[in-house]
């Protein structure tokens, strides 16, 4: 363990971490967390994906200090997790969050910048930068109360990397955004990868993680259910083909879509010679065949599929 | 440094918030009618209008204490603005004592602009007030350090209104604390005696602060009692303090 803590090129560790929570009048407990085993590495980008309720956020708290681990470790850039001055070289953007409203964005990045102990004027510095960054420098002086979701949204990418991080942590930074804001917060990403920090993000819009991920983690239901490179958890193999063609020729397989002259059917890769086949010798035409590749999300799904309790299957419960 | 800001954040939230100037309208309105008081007064009138005006201070400048300190960390909380500072640098007794030092910070200005009200009053009405005036005020601000810091901790663990509730009967019996002691020393029974000493020691007692007669009477200042009464107040608010820090340190935000 000694060497892997003192290893700076993990930034993240997570060790046999599982979190209980009470819940309930008679505070039953609820796992929430069990047994993760994680790292992530110095400048990667690493995505934690998996369905509501699997532990993602629970993770990012722990990481964060705004929750203990019940059992098992963490260390973030070395240091526990537990200790404030860990988090000196940290920034975090909660899900959905929330901020003085009474204040604007410049005072309450002034602020945020204090906290972390910034000189006044790098302070200054930094807000200006960031204002102008995220395009709020003709609102900077207003208070955020008149601010519409997608600018606070912004202000909370700012006060994440006021300090310009060694670790950045964004929970579900996509959240409600529209395509603009979704842009500029997978550019952010970028940048901040390109800056030299680590970034670690939890989104369920899986096309962004897999498109801005390194690595990717998946979770269900508190557990580490696979990590790894986009494409080692994805892999090449292709899942399904659709096959469209024209004429009279019934073919097995899922249909669809079909119209007067055309139909498409989606079929296994073990039917597809002798679907072909069948088109062919019933005089029709093949017009397309498109290979279906796994992708994250049908990784993910297949993921939750195993996970289930028998019972759950049984009752058909998700 | 960062105690600072998390305390002149809370002061400029405090200061932004509408209802605390309804309140010090109130106060100021009543400091003013006390003047008015005096012409319905048969007696002493220069000792009703300090009355009045010494018991306003005293009155609003303890609900200014409860109305900010009942959900000053609770409103955090359920704000979810805890989020983004709990997860910096900032150990949870830094977050507990910053928040409450804004206050005693909000709570300062405001005794003092009261008081300034107060002297302005006084000098035009009578004379400028003597000394004993002004180490009032400061005992007073000992009573609302201590307040603040009760109201503080039940708002670690319990909404504004459960928090309001409990700060509200900590003050009521802290006032009536020397009547506790009173009747558990007239009361026939051993347990009732006992109990009785029990809450005295374990409540506080507000009436320690209190200077009120001897600010309307003119009488000279009891350094001892002063003295007495700052030790009591600093140690029993960090005591509660502590215990409101301890309880926060180990809640997870949810």
């Amino acid at each position: 363990m000694a060497s892997a803590l003192s290893d700076p090129d993990i930034v993240v560790r997570t060790e046999g971490l599982r979190k209980v929570y009470r819940s309930g009048f008679w505070m039953r407990p609820v796992v929430g967390l069990e047994g993760l085993d994680l790292e992530v590495r110095r400048g990667e980008v690493f995505g934690i994906v998996g369905p509501n309720g699997a532990g993602k956020t629970t993770t990012i708290k722990i990481l964060t200090g705004l929750q203990r681990a019940t059992q098992g470790m963490a260390w973030i850039l070395g240091k526990p997790y537990d200790q404030p001055e860990t988090r000196l070289r940290m920034g975090f953007l909660p899900e959905r969050p929330y901020f003085y409203e009474h204040l604007s964005a410049r005072e309450l990045l002034d602020f945020y910048g204090r906290l972390f102990d910034m000189p006044g004027p790098r302070r200054a510095r930094r807000i200006a930068e960031l204002l102008e960054r995220v395009d709020l420098v003709r609102f900077a002086d207003v208070p955020l109360r008149k601010y519409s979701k997608g600018m606070v949204q912004r202000v909370g990418v700012c006060q994440a990397i006021i300090h310009e991080p060694d670790l950045v942590i964004l929970d579900e930074p996509m959240s409600g955004l529209d395509p603009l804001g979704r842009a500029l917060v997978r550019d952010v990403i970028m940048e901040e990868r390109a800056r030299g920090a680590t970034v670690c993000f939890s989104s369920h819009i899986l096309s962004d993680v897999q498109e801005l991920s390194d690595r990717v983690a998946i979770i269900v239901r508190g557990k580490l259910r696979g990590i790894g490179s986009v494409h080692q958890l994805i892999g090449d193999r292709v899942r399904h083909v659709d096959l469209t063609y024209a004429g009279e020729v019934a073919v097995p397989g899922t249909e669809l879509r079909s119209d007067d002259a055309t139909r498409t059917v989606r079929l296994a890769p073990a039917q597809v010679d002798q679907a072909v086949a069948a088109v062919v010798h019933g005089g029709g035409r093949v017009l397309e065949l498109s290979p279906v590749r796994d992708s994250l999300e049908s990784v993910l799904l297949d993921e939750v599929e195993r996970a289930r309790p028998v019972d759950d299957k049984r009752l058909g419960v998700l | 440094m960062r105690i600072w800001a998390l305390a002149t954040n809370t002061f400029r939230e405090a200061v932004r918030d509408r209802v605390l100037y309804s309140i010090l309208f109130f106060a100021v309105g009543v400091l003013l009618l006390s003047v008015a008081v005096q012409e319905l007064t048969i007696g002493d009138q220069a000792k009703v209008v300090r009355s009045v005006a010494q018991g306003a201070i005293d009155l609003f400048g303890s609900l200014i204490a409860m109305f900010l300190g009942i959900s000053i960390v609770y409103k955090e909380i359920e704000r979810k603005t805890a989020y983004t500072i709990l997860s910096k640098p900032i150990a949870r007794w830094r977050f507990v004592v910053g928040k409450y030092l804004g206050l005693v910070l909000t709570l300062a200005v405001e005794v003092a602009f009261l008081l300034l009200l107060y002297v302005l009053l006084m000098t035009f009405q009578q004379k400028f007030p003597p000394g004993i005036v002004f180490v009032s005020m400061g005992t007073l601000m000992l009573e609302l350090l201590l307040l603040t810091a009760w109201a503080t901790l039940f708002s670690t663990f319990s909404t504004p209104v459960t928090a309001s509730a409990f700060t509200l009967a900590i003050f009521v019996i802290g006032h009536l604390a020397d009547d506790i002691w009173l009747f558990g020393n007239q009361a026939e029974s051993e347990s009732l005696r006992q109990m009785a000493r029990v809450l005295y020691w374990a409540l506080p007692n507000f009436e320690v602060f209190s200077l009120r007669v001897e600010a309307v009477h003119e009488l000279p200042i009891p350094w001892q009692r002063v003295g007495w009464a700052a030790a009591y107040g600093l140690a029993y608010t960090s005591a509660v303090l502590g215990l409101a820090v301890a309880i926060f340190r180990h809640r997870d935000l949810k």
